[in-house]
């Protein structure tokens, strides 16, 4: 009880306290042993942990194999990958470089044999070069070394699928799970379409008075929704075209002076040119809150941002607490109680 | 009107194998044939650069690469791009280079081995590779406090007492300026928290997207000096530094991929609108 309970709890408390008070009590000793050794003992353990880790998941591997539980065969092949890995990293150098001085050239073997004979075919050609083994620890990452090598060709490739994979789960994830069942939904499914289109390149070339157009049009629909009328729907959505249309005439920089004047100076060609210009020259930028780019950015600092910094202050406050309560010997989990 | 909606509810239940399909497609098209879309800097990623470019002349600029090669896509057009920038002034600033994550050792010979082809950079006289360590944020907390006791050799087991470079280089309070590539954890959270904000030295971040969220309030609180907001934002620090790269390149993709999510989530309320209509009115 004392082994297993009582003096665990301690040094828990001990060391939680003295980590704590460290940053209140001025004293060179303790500050020494917070910054240094008690981050050098937690690299310690960190290190043997990764051994742990590794035999916790031989053990779990093994079990599944020798139960031939579901998926089994994955096991084999995890376990198989994990000791080529622990021998190849561990036992074998596999990585002996060429090196022939005068040309400034080198080259990588994963044996010490083929690096001989790479040598001897070299020296019947009348070169000279000699072979250097790399160094322990260095060796699982000279370029062109096995290590290196299953990295690139192996361990690469697959990490980088398995992550490609995701968008095509976010996709057919979206397209199924993503419904504006109800207004904090429909709010989400907005701020994703929002963030998704405005945060790539392609969003800033839609103009805002698209999306004005579009938000009549949704507003006709709503209006239609709620009121079942025709007339009421075509009023508001030909009010809204035609002061979309009206804001951005007065948005432009060419006037019905400018017009005018093209009209009386330049002739009935250059009139139409710049009348075409009124429409065409619309800005895509303003209003800037209907521009996706400057909306998303928004999103991004304003409401992201409050949601994020809440969730992070809850955090921190959960930090304290939990930290409180192993410092006190009420947290007891790590030592096996609920 | 009945036939538009019978052919929006079939693309509503469409199969995922047809998804599938037309996202890869979306995604292999662009990158086959790239398409020149326009880059607009977002301020988070000015202010990377901007912090880049006001680092005094002859500094020392710490790097950590915290990622991997799922990442690698997003985040090493970043690092490659910080890295280029502190280079391409030729102002005799030094990097250090460091790694939260094993296999972020990889990915810093990688961009070592791409910038060398770039700039001729001597290793140990503008550049070191420390190395990866185990330990996650108590390496950072290690790394402001004594350096030295985290790395006592490089990653290419060379002792750092013999390493020109190193000399002088006790704790973070020797930098001027600190980037990291950041994946997950450990990454900018712990680099915030135990490398910046105890010594006050200067911290940009390049992440995934997925993490921007979590990471904004300490960009405008100023704890970090902007950050690079996934592909788009790799893609906006090539363009703040002239280098196009392939970050931009894959912009394309990734606008085309957003897309037809968008348009597939569309679709998918439109039919779930009608059905719940049709199921309303029988």
């Amino acid at each position: 009880m004392i082994w297993k309970r009582y003096i665990p709890i301690a040094i828990v408390g001990f060391f939680g306290s003295l980590t704590l008070f460290g940053w209140f009590i001025e004293s060179e000793g303790i500050k020494a042993f917070i910054d240094d050794d008690a981050t050098q003992w937690y690299d310690i353990i960190a290190s043997f942990a990764i051994f742990l880790g590794a035999l916790n998941l031989l053990k779990l591997q093994f079990l599944k194999v020798l139960k031939q539980q579901s998926g089994w065969q994955y096991s084999v092949v995890a376990i198989v990958s994990f000791f080529a890995v622990f021998v190849i990293g561990f036992f074998m150098r596999g990585a002996f470089v060429v090196d022939i001085p005068n040309a400034d050239v080198q080259s990588t073997y994963f044996t010490q044999g083929a690096a001989e004979e790479a040598v001897n075919q070299l020296k019947d050609s009348g070169v000279t070069a000699s072979i250097t083994p790399a160094q322990w620890g260095a060796h699982i990452q000279t370029e062109g070394g096995l290590f290196k090598w299953m990295f690139d060709n192996i361990f690469t490739p697959l990490s980088a699928t398995m992550f490609a994979l995701l968008a095509f789960y976010v996709a057919s994830a979206s397209y199924r799970a993503f419904r504006a069942r109800n207004f904090e939904a429909t709010l989400l499914l907005l701020a994703g379409i929002i963030i998704m289109i405005g945060r790539v390149p392609l969003g800033s070339l839609i103009p805002s008075w698209i999306i004005m157009y579009l938000l009549v049009l949704v507003l006709g629909i709503v209006v239609n929704t709620y009121f079942k009328s025709r007339e009421l729907v075509f009023i508001v959505v030909a009010l809204g075209l035609l002061g979309v249309t009206a804001l951005f005439l007065y948005l432009d920089s060419t006037t019905v002076v400018d017009i005018f004047n093209a009209f009386i100076t330049g002739g009935v060609i250059s009139g139409f040119e710049v009348l075409g210009s009124w429409f065409t020259g619309w800005p895509i930028n303003q209003p800037s809150i209907f521009y996706l780019p400057a909306l998303q950015e928004w999103i991004y600092t304003v409401p992201n941002l409050a949601g994020a910094r809440a969730i992070m202050i809850g955090i921190g406050l959960g930090i304290i607490v939990t930290s409180l309560r192993y410092i006190f010997g009420l947290e007891k989990s790590y030592i096996g109680d609920q | 009107m009945r036939f538009l909606e019978n052919i929006i509810v079939k693309f509503g239940s469409v199969d995922r194998r047809v998804i599938f399909v037309l996202i890869g497609l979306a995604v292999l098209v662009p990158l086959l044939s790239p398409v020149d879309l326009a880059i607009r800097p977002t301020p988070s990623s000015q202010k990377v650069y901007d912090a880049v470019d006001s680092i005094p002349d002859n500094s020392n600029v710490l790097i950590s690469f915290d990622y991997g090669p799922s990442t690698r896509p997003e985040i090493h057009p970043m690092t490659l791009g910080i890295m280029r920038h502190i280079l391409s002034q030729d102002r005799g600033h030094k990097i250090y280079i460091t790694c939260l994550w094993p296999d972020g050792l990889y990915m810093a010979k990688d961009a070592l081995k791409t910038i060398n082809e770039e700039y001729d950079l001597v290793e140990h006289e503008d550049y070191v590779l420390l190395g990866f360590r185990p330990g996650n944020e108590a390496i950072v907390k290690g790394l402001a406090s004594d350096l030295r006791k985290v790395f006592t050799v490089d990653a290419a087991q060379n002792p750092i007492s013999e390493i020109p470079m190193m000399e002088g280089i006790n704790n973070l309070n020797d930098f001027q300026f600190m980037f990291t590539g950041s994946a997950g954890y450990p990454g900018t959270f712990e680099w915030v928290q135990y490398g910046a904000d105890p010594t006050g030295v200067p911290l940009s971040s390049g992440t995934t997207s997925i993490q921007v969220n979590e990471v904004m309030p300490y960009v405008q609180s100023g704890q970090l000096k902007g950050i690079l907001a996934g592909m788009p934002g790799a893609a906006e620090y090539e363009k703040l530094i002239e280098t196009p790269g392939i970050a931009i390149q894959g912009m394309a993709a990734q606008s085309y991929g957003h897309l037809v999510i968008v348009l597939f989530i569309i679709l998918g309320n439109l039919a779930y609108f009608i059905t719940e209509r049709r199921e309303r009115k029988y």
